[in-house]
């Protein structure tokens, strides 16, 4: 266990991180990477954007608060020490969207306003449901909340942005990169600390099944909020058809091309991704996946 | 002395590999070449290549992997375990 516990070095942080693929990036892209012309013209297209980034910026904001609370919770210093990474990780994502939001033409002074009228009331709820087991310093609980489900969100939900960005925004599509390699540390984390720790407290899951059960309804809520209320449909589409690079090549996610599916299928796509991996990564650590409700 | 036809796979002698440098920037630069992202499912696994089933990178090695081989996942500090699956691949299962 020591030899285990010893992988979660700031060390081995820095050398894979900041001084790994964030070297020489700035707010998560390269230097000279700007949003496309399109969309920061296009009222629509940017109103869009500027929708989908407040729910990053609202969702890094739970994990922040989560995985920062998490710290003192630890049972040992090594965790201790990779949550006061990840936590640097969650603010650094919580700043790279922030910075999305003022390159896309959001003023400093409306940020708050802006990201409380954005901000999916659905989100929130899934938020709330793991920052009440972070405040009652309940580790296993908080860790399997933060680290397996909303980072396993997260995680599909980061590739499959960013495969749909790779060709038309490669800005944002390395900004997403980033998160990528960061949400690999994260749920690395969740199972392999977890899964040594539920052992050790079976009576723990009646209660964390119930937790899985509750944030996954309100993850797919927030899906459907996402994709079913898409006004202007038709319009979005082609406008996007338009950016510079769109067709070049397949946006491919899980043997899927994005561009080519409706809104319906590529909510159908993300929720069967997400909660198959929820599924998978229970099982592993001895946890049974409950099916939530479909809203 | 055996006779080499009848000898078992998991008694021959490994293939090896020279592994070339990939596009995988998430480790330190010398181990970099260990790692891979997995272009889809469509993409094929060399003998000396499993899947984290947890971080989905895949993992490569210098020589041809077998049942029981012990991999290090680097990018999500997964120890895994490597088994035959019911399709008579190799996959990787966590060791907690």
């Amino acid at each position: 266990m020591a030899d285990f516990l010893s992988m979660y070095s700031i060390q081995h942080w820095l050398e894979s991180c900041p001084q790994g693929y964030l070297a020489g990036t700035a707010y998560g892209h390269g230097p000279d990477e700007r949003e496309p012309a399109l969309v920061l013209e296009n009222d629509l297209l940017r109103e869009q954007a500027i929708g989908a980034t407040v729910q990053l910026v609202v969702g890094e904001r739970c994990a922040l608060a989560a995985s920062s609370g998490l710290v003192n919770a630890a049972p040992d210093e090594a965790s201790k020490r990779f949550l006061a990474t990840q936590t640097l990780d969650e603010a650094r994502h919580v700043e790279i969207f922030s910075q999305r939001l003022l390159d896309l033409g959001v003023k400093k002074g409306e940020m708050e306003d802006t990201i409380r009228e954005h901000a999916n009331p659905n989100l929130v709820r899934f938020a709330e449901v793991l920052l009440e087991k972070v405040d009652r310093k309940d580790f296993v609980a908080g860790v399997v909340g933060q680290n397996i489900v909303l980072e396993g969100m997260a995680f599909s939900v980061f590739e499959m942005m960013q495969a749909a960005m790779q060709e038309v925004n490669p800005k944002f599509a390395h900004t997403l990169s980033g998160t990528i390699a960061d949400e690999r540390r994260h749920v690395g984390f969740g199972e392999n600390r977890i899964g040594s720790l539920i052992a050790e407290h079976p009576e723990k899951k009646p209660e964390i099944e119930r937790m899985q059960k509750e944030m996954s309804y309100w993850m797919l809520a927030t899906f459907a909020d996402r994709f079913r209320n898409l006004s202007a449909r038709e319009e979005i589409r082609k406008l996007r058809s338009e950016l510079s690079g769109y067709g070049s090549a397949p946006a491919k996610w899980q043997g899927a091309d994005l561009s080519a599916l409706e809104p319906a299928e590529m909510e159908r796509l993300l929720a069967d991704t997400v909660l198959k991996e929820f599924k998978t990564r229970l099982g592993r650590i001895g946890i049974e996946y409950q099916t939530p409700a479909r809203p | 002395m055996v006779d080499p036809l009848e000898r078992k796979a998991d008694e021959a002698p490994r293939q090896r590999f020279l592994l070339e440098e990939t596009d995988f920037d998430e480790v330190p630069p010398k181990y970099r070449r260990f790692y891979r992202r997995r272009k889809g499912p469509g993409d094929p696994l060399g003998p000396n290549e499993v899947v984290c089933p947890v971080c989905k990178v895949v993992i490569r090695s210098t020589r041809e992997l077998r049942e029981g081989d012990r991999v290090y996942c680097m990018p999500c500090m997964s120890r895994l375990v490597v088994v035959r699956a019911d399709d008579g691949t190799l996959e990787a299962r966590v060791a907690y």
